[in-house]
């Protein structure tokens, strides 16, 4: 079981038990000692008394004279414990009494064996009157054991006063004693608790002995050093790693700057040479169109559409580009009239007529207008464009809270995706559809995972073969710096 | 176990008496086993010199004159002794007779005949016994005599030292003390 008794008072009271038990049993002992050697005391003086009256009173019973012995008895008075004495003659009938108002019936009637006991609140026995080796009577004394008492009284007063100052003495003594075992551990106890709770290692103990709680101190003392030591060890380690990661970072963010402008500068020095054959394919066809075959403008006709579709690439590689070069011009959206405009142009774009938008009641928002606009464009082409085999697309666009985010989503009843592969969803030029079936790039979801990475949210899907797909993205409530 | 028997022997006696007093001198009256017993207790409480005892080591209780004891005497002393001294009894009629005798009880009557006792006994060192009157002045050492009912004794303080007895301050101070050659 755990005490918050502190160490100086378990000392105490382990002192003050032991010395207070070895005195117990000290008193005890003498107790009995003297209860024994007392009542043996007691016994050897009434017979000594015994023998004197005894002695005194053979003539007094060899001749017969009652009033004699009377008045030997009467000497009994000088001891206030003797409460009754008295002589038998030789043929043992009553013969004196002491006191002699005494009545004859509180005596023995007959004596009986010599020898003394102890009744209930006496000491009484007979004893043989004897001359020259005849017993001339018998001796009968009673003494009360007042004494004894006396005595125990005494003694107990007498063992409470030692056994109370012995107590006073090892209190007073322990107290000044165990400071020799307790100092130190007290210190050691503060110091560790200073430790622990400033986080101070540089603290040291100060030994005061050389025992045992010398040798733990300088132990304690030993391990603080270690720990010190350590501690410079490891944050010498984090700064140099800090370090590292700051170059390292640094070094990344030049590399990818670096590749950054570098395909940027590809993505629109490529415009140049594919415009001109562009054009070159143009007046080809105007100019020298009636001059050809059938098969020599089909297959004009193919470069000129693959020619298109490079156009195309580069320019969404260009805009995905200019998105890490562009800085977040950060103001207050109305995200519903956003939406609603975003889904008139695309509805105008894709010719669209068996389609159903529900929109919900949708929160403004902070953030870059035309990146934002962008991330909504993306979304709601991708959900007309997945859903057009349907009888009519369906666009639910929603939004609800996150945490401190607001999640936007758009959800269509188009073909869906397999999620075994939504690692590659959002992937620049990753297609989960071939462009036979569904046209574009891929860099679309690209586009809307850096705009709303950008703007501190996140991006995710949900999507079942054949039933549907759900994105999702998160913005938060507050603008933020960037 | 002798004492018993004396005890024993004392209830018989007095039993005996007091059913038939006619059995004749064999039997003393209650009054004189008494003294026999005190007596018998003298041997106890008196010290002789050494020299009384160079003629016997006996200590020899003597009765002059007629024997009032009857045999109770003899019975109270049969196998006792003090210090080593067993004790006897002996009768004696005429006072010539005695040569070795350490306590005398005189049953005389007549004050010339005591007279003549005690100046004509031999032995030096005998303590004189009787229950007559003026016993003590007529120069004999204990006198016994009757007082309430019991026996009390009157000493002759200066008789016992001249005849170099010494008897025990217990047993003076149980007795009536003649000190001086007057009071006699």
């Amino acid at each position: 079981m755990k005490t918050s008794t502190s160490i100086q008072r378990k000392l105490m009271r382990m002192i003050a038990l032991t010395s207070g038990a070895a005195l117990m049993l000290t008193c005890a002992s003498y107790f009995v000692y003297e209860f024994f050697t007392f009542r043996q005391a007691m016994i050897s003086q009434l017979t000594i008394l015994g023998e004197a009256i005894s002695t005194n009173s053979t003539a007094a019973l060899a001749f017969q004279n009652s009033d004699d012995a009377a008045e030997t008895l009467t000497a009994l008075k000088s001891d206030k414990h003797i409460v009754a004495a008295c002589l038998y003659d030789k043929e043992g009938t009553l013969f004196a009494k002491y006191p002699s108002a005494l009545p004859n019936s509180i005596f023995p009637r007959v004596p009986q064996e010599e020898s003394f006991h102890f009744e209930n609140t006496h000491l009484a026995g007979f004893q043989n009157v004897i001359q020259n080796g005849k017993r001339l009577g018998t001796l009968y004394l009673r003494s009360d054991i007042g004494a004894m008492y006396e005595r125990f009284q005494l003694y107990a007063v007498i063992a409470i006063l030692v056994i109370g100052f012995s107590f006073l003495l090892s209190y007073l003594l322990s107290k000044r004693l165990q400071q020799r075992i307790s100092k130190p551990i007290l210190a050691l106890a503060k110091t560790a608790r200073d430790i622990s709770k400033n986080d101070d290692y540089s603290v040291r103990v100060v030994k005061l002995d050389d025992d045992e709680v010398g040798v733990l101190t300088e132990a304690i003392n030993q391990m603080l050093t270690r720990i010190e030591e350590q501690t410079e060890e490891i944050l010498s380690l984090n700064q140099g790693l800090e370090q590292k990661i700051i170059d390292r970072t640094s070094e990344l963010q030049a590399a990818n700057k670096e590749l950054e402008s570098f395909s940027y500068s590809v993505s629109h020095d490529l415009r140049a040479p594919l415009r001109s054959i562009h054009s070159y394919i143009n007046i080809l066809s105007e100019e020298y169109g009636e001059k050809l075959d059938n098969e020599a403008r089909r297959l004009i006709a193919i470069v000129t559409s693959n020619s298109k579709k490079m156009g195309q690439l580069i320019d969404d590689l260009l805009a995905f580009s200019r998105l890490g070069r562009r800085e977040l011009l950060r103001t207050p959206l109305n995200m519903n009239s956003l939406v609603s405009s975003v889904w008139e142009d695309q509805i105008r774009l894709q010719e669209r007529s068996n389609v159903k938008l529900s929109s919900a009641d949708l929160p403004n928002a902070v953030g870059d207008s035309a990146a934002i606009t962008q991330v909504w464009t993306n979304l709601i082409s991708n959900a007309l464009k997945y859903s057009r085999h349907k009888e009519c697309s369906m666009v639910d666009i929603g939004h609800f809270q996150k945490e401190d985010m607001t999640v936007y989503f758009v959800r269509d009843n188009g073909a869906g995706f397999d999620m075994k592969y939504y690692d590659k969803l959002f992937g620049v030029f990753q297609r989960l559809h071939s462009a036979k079936e569904f046209e574009g790039t891929g860099v679309g979801l690209a586009i809307v995972q850096r705009i709303v990475t950008r703007h501190g949210g996140t991006v995710w899907a949900e999507s079942k073969v054949n039933e549907g797909t759900t994105f999702y993205f998160s913005l938060q409530n507050k603008s933020v710096s960037d | 176990m002798a004492i018993l028997r004396v005890i024993h022997l004392q209830i018989i006696a007095i039993l005996l008496c007091g059913l038939n007093c006619a059995q004749g001198q064999k039997q003393a009256a209650p009054e004189y086993q008494v003294k026999a017993v005190f007596l018998f207790n003298f041997a106890q409480f008196v010290e002789w010199p050494p020299s009384a005892f160079s003629e016997t080591n006996d200590i020899i209780i003597g009765v002059l004159g007629e024997n009032p004891f009857g045999n109770f005497l003899g019975e109270t002393v049969r196998g006792e002794e003090v210090n080593g001294h067993p004790l006897k009894v002996q009768h004696y009629a005429k006072i010539e007779e005695i040569k070795a005798c350490h306590i005398l009880f005189i049953n005389l009557t007549e004050a010339l005949e005591i007279k003549h006792a005690i100046t004509n006994l031999k032995p030096k060192h005998t303590l004189t016994v009787s229950d007559v009157d003026g016993f003590t002045a007529q120069g004999g050492m204990i006198r016994f005599f009757n007082e309430d009912k019991k026996t009390r004794m009157r000493i002759n303080l200066p008789a016992t030292k001249d005849a170099e007895l010494k008897i025990s301050s217990k047993l003076l101070r149980l007795a009536e003390i003649v000190s001086s050659k007057k009071q006699q």
